[in-house]
């Protein structure tokens, strides 16, 4: 398992973010839904390293990320698209992602060629030399996606990453998702149940700061035939998941 | 926006209760123009110089005795002052805030007008809680730096952006501090024409007007994609 | 259609950005997107129109026209070098990328050094570039000697602790004001607060390189004293490493346990050096050129006499430096200068000439004159000051005039041909014939009490009439304070009308009462009416 919590909590003052959280995940792509607020974004801070938790057990790849030499492994293993990507505008492409290779202690010989393999996949060898003030929002996301896939992650955090991608490129980054989901664990934090229906094998829904679904998509799916707003049937089991937790 | 965020009310019921009506929306809408730009930290900072003009003056911060040397930390400080200003032209909203209504201009007009005039307060009070040290032009020669160089702020502003605009008013006093010292007469130096000079005073006064004239039409120059 | 049926996009041609060292290519990242450059056009400008056209109207010499480095052209660099770091510091804050740099397995502080170092860099360019550009001019000009380092290297140093501490101030307060109140802060405490917290005249403010000036012939008749320069470095590299190790040990640095200890002992060294620098500077203390002894109690040094630091002392540089002085007779005596001040030597023998025709052949008049190290005239009582200095003397045997570099026109650019003339020319009279009253360190006149002025007044009005003799008139030497005594109003009106009296008097009729009665005139023997 790459990723493992048990009653997993974190605080911000005295708001619960988080309110216990029990996950374990392998390789393979992991969605996580819900609502604004419902703690996915800081859910995915914690696996980032970013923030500890509060209480409760996280384990990633592995080891365990309060112990600084452990966490220094992980990071090295790890990438992370935040939902708000900061850059520098006078970077070019190439050089953004460089840039994080580089303090992902990525092996020096191997950033040029890393580098390039991410440009390609992310589809911006026509943006690589252009700065990033200059590309548009989607193609800034893809710089986003870039940074976080160039040291072949072995645990991949992404926080609404087809934000801004129109329809043909979101498509072939369910296709990445996919391929990078092959050796290892993808967790995909989305409002857009399309992006889970179609690239995750698993999904988990969460509400106040707990899972409150956890499952296939089919399963999501069938919980929605017994009532349930919704224009698509993923949406269907979405809202009638919500309807429940909320009752 | 997810459908669990839209609730439809039961049929037969009762619609939701009015929303209270929102009390002086020209003072609310001025509050929050003024947050949005920081405002109260932009005061903070003008206080702040003003302190250290307090200081420069009270223990005598000079580069020399006499004439210009005497005067240009003063300037600078005042530079400082006409800094703060135009960075608080920054917004981060860009575009949106833009394609809005009417009321735009005159914020940005009454915001930089407004804070033109506080720094000179500010520094004029610290200048004067330094007696019996004090500016050796007196008030009315600060007030003229102080708009001529908030002008160049604001000019600067629609440049390079507002969080970059300190670099205009600073490196104008630079060059005007050895412009002073090797005695060049320009009034485009004011800050080192004599006090009641009306070419100074002029040409200060148009470019404070000028720099008024296009944070009023445009504002800062927006960075993309902030 | 799912995903595997879209047509492939074309391959984009493979993209290698060049192989390197990791730490070199981030600051190589660094350095090619630093915002330092934009500023050069500034830069060049202000060099342009201030040390640079202030070097050109000093002489020709090198440690003169070296001072503008660190006490012009550094204060001009300290506002864009301290802003444009502190900008660069707030970066990650102000962009919004904190996330993503804390959560990398390089600390943040690895990132935030190289930033660091790419500013500076950059900055230390702009200065050599400038410093290189008036040492090119200088070396077409001068006539002796070679460019000094210490000012060079100790400038370069002060513009690493300074990016130093508006980098940091930008980390740690990533706000839109940081930048530039931290450059008019830097610059404001560069330049006055350092003095006024430790005093003009202290020993530790010799620490600060803007306000420490050298003597203006540091190097030429001895070599330059590096102690003030070794402490100044030690200084300000123990600054930057305590200021770039604060940056390490914030909670927002990323460093784990391990390099935070050695964050923790550079940041301890950094402080040990400045704490020693510190102390040294208080143990600094001024000596007569050529020696580490401190001058006696009753004959204190002038302000332009070298700083020695005993610990740092190197008895090496206080051995003379060879030269031939070219000389130049006027009036059957030698005047003779330094040959790094050869340019002046035209204007000194036509300052001096009339002045050694009518003395010759009188007792104690000069059979040479010549330049010797600033500081190393030690003020006498009744010796005329000049700005605090002494300006001039006359000793020896046989007698042999004296006069430094600071009467040479090398800072106070304003000084026409014409005064550089007549204050050279006061300086010989007044040495000839001493007023016999103190004058403060300060330079201003002295006031003789109300007991010795009437012994003072006849030997000012000598004064005044071997000036007149030689062309100065009594308004002019008001106007310029040539004689630096203040007699009471009355007396003063007397003696003016002596001196044109005794001007006005044949030159042989002169120079016989003279040759009679200047040794009583000296003791203060001499009443005014007594002169003719």
């Amino acid at each position: 398992m790459n990723i493992e919590t048990a009653g997993l909590i974190r605080r911000f003052g005295r708001t619960e973010a988080v309110a216990g959280v029990d996950l374990a995940a392998g390789p393979g792509v992991f969605g996580l839904l819900g609502p604004n607020g419902a703690g996915k974004t800081t859910l995915l801070r914690m696996m980032a390293t970013v923030i500890p938790p509060s209480s409760g057990t996280l384990r990633l790849l592995g080891r365990d990320p309060r112990a600084s030499g452990p966490r220094r492994e992980i990071r090295r293993r790890l990438g992370y698209l935040p939902q708000q990507l900061g850059y520098y505008p006078s970077f070019t492409t190439v050089e953004f992602i460089e840039y994080f290779a580089l303090l992902k202690e990525m092996p020096a010989r191997q950033i040029p060629g890393a580098v390039a393999v991410a440009v390609e996949r992310t589809d911006l060898g026509g943006k690589a030399r252009a700065r990033l003030r200059t590309l548009s929002g989607g193609m800034l996301r893809r710089v986003g996606i870039a940074q976080a896939i160039v040291n072949e992650p072995d645990l991949l955090l992404l926080d609404e990453p087809t934000a801004g991608l129109d329809p043909e490129q979101r498509v072939s980054f369910r296709a990445l998702l996919r391929d990078l989901a092959q050796r290892s664990t993808v967790v995909v934090s989305t409002h857009l149940v399309e992006d889970v229906g179609a690239a995750c094998s698993e999904v988990a829904l969460m509400h106040q700061g707990k899972i409150v679904f956890r499952g296939t998509p089919a399963e999501l799916t069938a919980r929605g035939t017994d009532g349930g707003a919704g224009d698509a049937p993923l949406e269907r089991g979405y809202t009638a998941v919500l309807a429940q937790a909320r009752s | 926006m997810t459908v669990t965020g839209l609730r439809t009310p039961a049929p037969g019921g009762s619609a939701a209760p009015a929303a209270p009506r929102l009390r002086w929306p020209g003072l609310r809408m001025t509050w929050l123009f003024l947050a949005s730009r920081r405002v109260p930290a932009t005061l903070a900072a003008l206080a702040l110089l003003g302190l250290v003009m307090r200081a420069a003056l009270y223990w005598h911060w000079t580069l020399g005795s006499r004439g210009a040397a005497a005067q240009a930390v003063p300037v600078l400080i005042e530079a400082g002052a006409a800094a703060v200003i135009a960075i608080s032209t920054y917004s981060p909203m860009g575009e949106p805030e833009r394609a809005t209504g009417r009321w735009l201009p005159w914020l940005r007009l009454a915001a930089a007008a407004g804070l033109t005039g506080v720094a000179v307060g500010a520094l004029a009070a610290g200048a004067a809680s330094a007696a019996p040290a004090g500016l050796a032009g007196g008030s009315l020669d600060l007030l003229r730096n102080v708009a001529g160089l908030a002008g160049l702020g604001l000019l600067a502003a629609a440049v390079t952006g507002g969080l970059l605009a300190w670099v205009g008013p600073l490196g104008y006093v630079m060059l005007a501090e050895i412009g002073l010292v090797a005695g060049w007469g320009s009034p485009l130096l004011w800050p080192g024409r004599p006090s009641h000079d009306l070419g100074g005073a002029l040409c200060a006064g148009l470019v404070f007007a000028a720099g008024l004239l296009v944070t009023t039409v445009r504002g800062a120059r927006d960075p993309v994609h902030e | 259609m799912t995903a595997t049926q879209l047509p492939a996009r074309p391959r984009a041609a493979a993209l290698r950005p060049p192989s390197g060292g990791t730490a070199w290519r981030l600051l190589r990242l660094e350095l090619r997107r630093s915002p330092m450059p934009w500023t050069f056009p500034l830069l060049a400008a202000l060099f342009a129109f201030d040390p640079y056209r202030t070097a050109m109207g000093y002489p020709a010499v090198w440690t003169i026209r070296a001072s503008v480095l660190p006490n012009k052209m550094l204060p001009d660099f300290v506002v864009f070098v301290v802003g444009i770091a502190a900008w660069v510091g707030s970066r990650d804050g102000r962009r919004h990328t904190l996330d993503l740099v804390e959560m990398t397995p390089r600390p943040r502080w690895a990132g935030q050094l190289a930033a660091w170092a790419a500013t500076t860099i950059w900055a230390i360019v702009a200065f050599l570039a400038a410093t290189a550009v008036l040492y090119g001019v200088t070396a077409a000009q001068a006539t002796w000697g070679g460019p000094p380092w210490w000012p060079v290297i100790v400038s370069c140093a002060e513009l690493a602790a300074l990016a130093a501490l508006g980098f940091t101030a930008g980390a740690l307060f990533p706000g839109r004001f940081t930048a530039p109140l931290a450059a008019v802060g830097a610059f404001v405490l560069s330049l006055e607060g350092f003095n006024n917290a430790v005093g003009r005249s202290s020993a530790f403010a010799v620490l600060s390189p803007t306000t420490y000036v050298p003597a203006n012939d540091a190097g030429v008749f001895y070599p330059y004293p590096p102690d003030v320069a070794i402490d100044q470095l030690m200084f300000l590299a123990g600054l930057t490493a305590v200021v770039l190790g604060v940056l390490g040990l914030a909670r927002s640095s990323g460093a784990g346990p391990g390099l935070r200890r050695g964050v923790a002992v550079l940041t301890a060294a950094g402080t040990a050096a400045a704490l020693t620098a510190v102390g040294l500077a208080g143990t600094a203390r001024q000596a007569l050129p050529g020696t580490s002894q401190p001058p006696s109690a009753t004959a204190p040094l002038s302000m332009q006499a070298p700083w020695v630091i005993p610990a740092l002392h190197d008895a090496a540089s206080d051995q003379p430096r060879p030269y031939t002085p070219v000389c130049q007779t006027v009036a059957a005596v030698p005047v003779c200068i330094h040959p790094a001040f050869r340019i002046y030597l035209p204007d000194v023998a036509a300052a001096l000439g009339p002045v050694l025709r009518v003395v010759a052949g009188l007792p104690g008049a000069p059979v040479r004159a010549g330049q010797v190290a600033s500081g190393s005239l030690v003020p006498r009582s009744g010796q005329v000051n000049v700005g605090g200095l002494p300006a001039g003397e006359i000793s020896g045997t046989p007698p042999a005039f004296s006069y430094t570099a600071d009467q040479v026109p090398a800072r106070a650019f304003a000084e026409s041909r014409g005064m550089f003339i007549t204050s050279l020319q006061a300086a010989l009279v007044g040495a000839f014939v001493p007023a016999g009253v103190s004058q403060p360190a300060t330079g201003a006149p002295a006031v003789p009490d109300r007991r010795t002025a009437p012994a003072v007044a006849p030997r000012v009005a000598v004064q005044e009439a071997l000036l007149i003799d030689v062309g100065v008139p009594l308004a002019t030497q008001r106007k310029q304070g040539l004689i630096a005594v203040q007699l009471p109003s009355a007396l003063q009106a007397q003696a003016d009308i002596v001196a044109q009296r005794f001007a006005g008097l044949p030159a042989a009729a002169r120079h016989a009462w003279l040759a009679r009665h200047l040794a009583a005139l000296r003791a203060g023997h001499v009443t005014l009416a007594q002169l003719p």
